[in-house]
């Protein structure tokens, strides 16, 4: 089922660093039990959704947002896109409602690492910690950028 | 016999980088801070070291030493973040700050200091040039390359 909500946000755990996802973005989590592991050693994909006929791509990604190998974790979480949905591995999930959030705006110096712009557009603020939200197209685009194999 | 006329004095902030001094008018800076937890921006450029929360704000805060082609402070929790309010055109919460080695420390010009040589000068778009207090060559940034680079 797709789920997604303007007045949430979907907290992605990478390692030792959280991001913050909107929940605008329509997105799926799945088990690592339900997906297709990649047993190739070789490429960037780590696991598939199989769905009818279809079949797409989940990334492990380290802290900094880089593709990694590792086998040691439990769910991917899928974002609804086109041409097709995309996923990444999180090492934890947690759906957090916009009330207990406050989002500033925020937005990198310098040339954007995508065509579609920066990779984030907002960040949560909590004393001297920041969360940094992504902005879905651009995080999408990047994660669809990684390929299919 | 006629006063003369004392010209206008600029009150400037001193902001010590690695090998270089950069001075920017008082009046352009916000806050000064220690250093604190900062968070990485992937995928950014190298002179953006990472972003700040600041009041309710998150801020990012750049090297100069890296835009003028040198290398960042090794030890930037020794310093101190100078917090800069927007450039101009800019929307009021996009503060930037600027690391650097030490306390900046206050310094006015009267218009009498010497400019400095080009020679004396980093070879780099983001100097507008420089003068001379106490015979040391200060930079002086140039912000609309700031704003180019920032803003592209």
């Amino acid at each position: 089922m797709t789920v997604g909500e303007h007045n949430q946000y979907l907290r992605l755990q990478l390692g030792s660093i959280s991001y913050l996802l909107p929940g605008t973005s329509g997105y799926n989590i799945e088990q690592r039990d339900n997906l297709v592991i990649n047993k190739s050693p070789e490429g960037n994909v780590a696991a598939w959704r199989t769905v009818r006929t279809a079949r797409y791509p989940a990334y492990c990604l380290d802290a900094t947002l880089r593709v990694t190998r590792h086998h040691h974790w439990y769910r991917a979480v899928f974002l609804e896109a086109l041409p097709h949905a995309v996923g990444m591995v999180v090492d934890e999930v947690q759906l957090l409602p916009s009330a207990e959030t406050t989002i500033t705006p925020f937005i990198p110096l310098g040339l954007p690492p995508t065509h579609l712009g920066h990779l984030f557009s907002g960040a949560w603020v909590t004393g001297n910690q920041v969360m940094l939200v992504f902005e879905p197209k651009a995080f999408v685009s990047y994660l669809q950028s990684l390929g299919n194999v | 016999m006629k006063k003369p006329r004392s010209r206008p004095r600029l009150h400037l902030l001193e902001i010590s980088l690695e090998g270089a001094s950069l001075l920017v008018p008082s009046a352009t800076v916000a806050e000064v801070i220690n250093p604190q937890n900062m968070s990485q921006i992937p995928f950014s450029q190298p002179w953006l070291k990472g972003v700040i929360g600041w009041r309710t704000l998150a801020v990012p805060v750049i090297s100069y030493e890296v835009l003028l082609g040198g290398m960042a402070p090794a030890n930037p929790s020794a310093g101190k973040i100078v917090v800069l309010y927007p450039l101009s055109g800019r929307k009021e919460w996009e503060f930037f700050g600027l690391l650097t080695n030490t306390e900046p420390r206050p310094q006015s010009a009267d218009g009498s200091q010497p400019i400095a040589d080009n020679s004396e000068l980093p070879d780099s778009p983001y100097v507008a040039g420089g003068i001379k207090v106490d015979g040391r060559v200060m930079i002086v940034p140039d912000l609309e390359a700031l704003h180019r680079v920032f803003y592209p």
